[in-house]
């Protein structure tokens, strides 16, 4: 199902969670195996579909990223490496294994910055068209500016599905402010160096686990080009391309999505299978 | 009542271009030899100012045809140079985008030494837009703002040994200011204030504290500035520690006068134009702040006319007036309505009177300043709230309406 204004869908209740001395607004939902779901830019309400199809199959988990939704925001806080290492914190704490990571846009930029430090416990990787890599270079700038556009277009921009126009003094203010939340967080943690970390590239060898990059074909915000990269720095990581899809992935394709993350989840399962037979 | 002399030093031959007139507007609209007459135009009033008896505020903004002075210091180096009496006031100096305050400190000093004392400094947040230019992060800008504060203070005040500075935003292996300023222990500081929370907190720092075309909002400025003064060192402020900016524009006749206020709004209409996303980059305000302003919607304006309709964006000359951004009028007639909107918002003792602006000529401008400091300047300079009440009866002539009628 296709949300016009994503991130204002309504949020199913959450649980809380301390992670080390940090209050995480946390979605828990369905059995199976461990699954973090890491939002983009637009919050959890960006992915609510998405997250709700893969708990048939996972055990979810999904977290609001500090700053974003409810979840508290350390003063301390301002880099995706501080985000990053918070979450290594949960899934310690949690104590989960064999955890597939899935990570969209912002959340993929996450999910990067956690594998090159620690993939204790993560056994494979979903990227889906993740921010991060640098996109420019002097003069030359491949991703749009999005702090340079009204919210309007810049809504526009990131996904092919048509927008609901909606009138925010009549959105109720516990949604409001967590849409303002979200601004403020994707400014706070993206504003300068503009949604990247310059050192990340030099570092994506050591994610270590099987990975799947995904990207919209009608990406308006990151051209398709930089999955390719993607893809090519990261040791075992293939691409695939979704048509008819922006940069948000889970409004524009959330079946294709759930397909891609189910069949990349069991098929990469099956092999290492195999090679305990073969090991046996 | 001390009056400021101020401009915003516009390029007004770029008006004429549709959009916006800051941030996107591309320089390649700016002829350096015009811009450069135009610059050199603004100085000759700022000095016509210093020998009229008025004291001289000079302001920056980034990227924009509506104000070319991008750097207040830059401009406030050859005044301090090239006038004789003049108060010099920077309002102000956008310090949280600002790369390297101590440069910030080392140029208030500097200035200050050059005009023998005269400088007075104005250390602003700055319009939202500015972040733009500056890439600095539009989130906790008021933290990075605190911190480069603490530091210029620190440093124009230090008659120590140097010091080093390991601050979130800032690290400096050793602080020493050379020249430094002569007014002891800094020169007078300045913060802009458009809501009594941050008038409070100038207060308690014992700061000048000036609002801008804010209208009858100023007097809950002030009104908060007091309240907190008082509490914060058990007395009242002097009047001259708060400051209001206004349009004001004098003339022979009332016809005449209006002509030239229509020019002057030039300024008003202009710096309507911005688009949207650039008046709210995100962080900017409290997300708080954002979801009231979401919640109002577009078009509540925080400014009301006496009426309590909000001001609209393509307000006329009498709806500034109304709203008291605009004093308009003969000697006479301005100094009523300067003497009302003083006694409106409970007193203050410094006009930053906004002399030229919009496409005000040159002439125009020298009549209008040299009328207002022959006739209006002496008067203001004896006005306290002991002698302006009762109210004139000139003012009812003065309404919006009786100008309607002029027009």
């Amino acid at each position: 199902m296709k949300s016009g204004k994503a991130g204002l869908a309504l949020m199913p209740p959450a649980a809380w969670i301390d992670v080390a001395g940090t209050s995480v607004e946390l979605l828990r939902m369905g059995q199976g195996r461990p699954l973090l779901f890491l939002h983009g830019m637009d919050g959890l309400e960006g992915s609510l579909d998405v997250i709700r199809s893969l708990s048939q199959q996972f055990q979810v988990f999904a977290p609001s990223h500090p700053g974003f939704g409810a979840s508290e925001l350390p003063a301390s806080f301002d880099t995706v490496d501080d985000i990053a290492y918070l979450y290594l914190d949960l899934l310690e704490t949690l104590a989960l294994d064999d955890v597939l990571v899935v990570g969209m846009s912002f959340g993929g930029w996450i999910a990067a910055e956690m594998l090159i430090k620690n993939r204790t416990g993560i056994s494979q990787l979903v990227l889906g068209a993740p921010l991060g890599l640098r996109t420019s270079d002097r003069r030359r700038q491949d991703m749009t500016d999005i702090f340079m556009l009204p919210a309007q277009a810049a809504d526009r921009l990131l996904q092919v599905t048509p927008l609901t126009d909606i009138n925010p003094a009549q959105v109720e203010d516990d949604r409001l402010r967590r849409l303002l939340r979200n601004r403020e967080a994707v400014s706070l943690f993206g504003w300068s160096p503009y949604l990247n970390d310059p050192k990340l590239r030099q570092r994506l060898h050591r994610i270590g686990v099987p990975t799947l990059v995904i990207w919209g074909a009608d990406d308006s915000l990151i051209p398709p080009t930089y999955g390719e990269d993607y893809a090519r720095t990261i040791p075992d990581a293939r691409l695939e391309t979704i048509a008819a899809c922006g940069h948000r992935i889970a409004i524009d394709q959330p079946e294709q999505l759930v397909r891609l993350i189910i069949g990349f989840s069991s098929k990469t399962r099956t092999t290492e299978a195999d090679h305990a037979r073969v090991a046996v | 009542m001390r009056v400021w002399q101020f401009s915003e030093q516009a390029y007004t031959p770029a008006w004429s271009l549709p959009g916006s007139m800051g941030v996107t507007l591309a320089s390649n609209h700016c002829d350096p030899v015009q811009a450069g007459a135009l610059l050199n135009r603004y100085l000759d009033e700022y000095m016509l100012a210093d020998e009229l008896g008025l004291n001289i505020m000079v302001n920056e903004h980034h990227a924009t045809a509506s104000c070319m002075s991008s750097s207040c210091m830059t401009t406030l180096a050859i005044l301090a140079r090239q006038t004789k009496k003049a108060r010099l006031l920077a309002l102000g100096i956008p310090l949280a985008n600002r790369s390297d305050p101590l440069r910030v400190a080392e140029e208030i000093a500097i200035v200050d030494a050059i005009s023998g004392g005269r400088l007075e400094a104005g250390l602003v947040k700055g319009a939202s837009y500015e972040v733009f230019m500056s890439n600095k992060h539009p989130t906790r800008f008021m933290d990075r703002f605190w911190e480069a504060h603490d530091l210029i203070v620190a440093a124009l005040s230090n008659t120590g040994e140097n010091f080093a500075w390991d601050g979130e935003y800032f690290h400096y292996r050793t602080v020493s200011i050379w020249p430094r300023a002569i007014q002891s222990p800094h020169p007078p500081i300045w913060m802009t204030a458009s809501g009594p929370g941050s008038a409070k907190v100038h207060a308690q720092y014992d700061y000048n504290c000036a609002t801008f075309l804010s209208g009858t909002v100023a007097r809950s400025v002030f009104d908060g500035y007091r309240e907190s003064y008082m509490s914060a060192h058990g007395r009242l402020p002097s009047e001259d520690k708060l400051g209001y900016l206004a349009v004001v524009c004098v003339a022979g006749s009332r016809n005449e006068a209006y002509r030239r206020a229509t020019k002057m709004k030039g300024y008003f209409d202009t710096s309507m134009r911005l688009d949207p996303q650039f008046r709210t980059p995100p962080g900017f305000a409290s997300v708080e702040e954002s979801l009231r302003a979401a919640k109002a919607g577009r078009n509540a304006g925080w400014l009301k006319m006496r009426n309590g309709q909000p001001l609209p964006s393509d307000a006329t000359v009498e709806q500034y007036m109304d709203t008291g951004l605009m004093f308009v009028g003969t000697p006479d007639d301005v100094y009523d309505q300067l003497r009302q909107f003083y006694s409106d918002v409970g007193g203050f003792g410094n006009l930053l009177m906004m002399g030229q602006a919009g496409t005000l000529d040159h002439a125009e401008t020298t009549d209008s300043l040299t009328l207002f400091a022959r006739e209006v300047l002496p008067r203001l300079r004896e006005l306290s709230l002991d002698n302006c009440q009762p109210l004139d009866r000139r003012q009812d002539a003065l309404s919006g309406a009786a100008w309607e009628r002029i027009a």
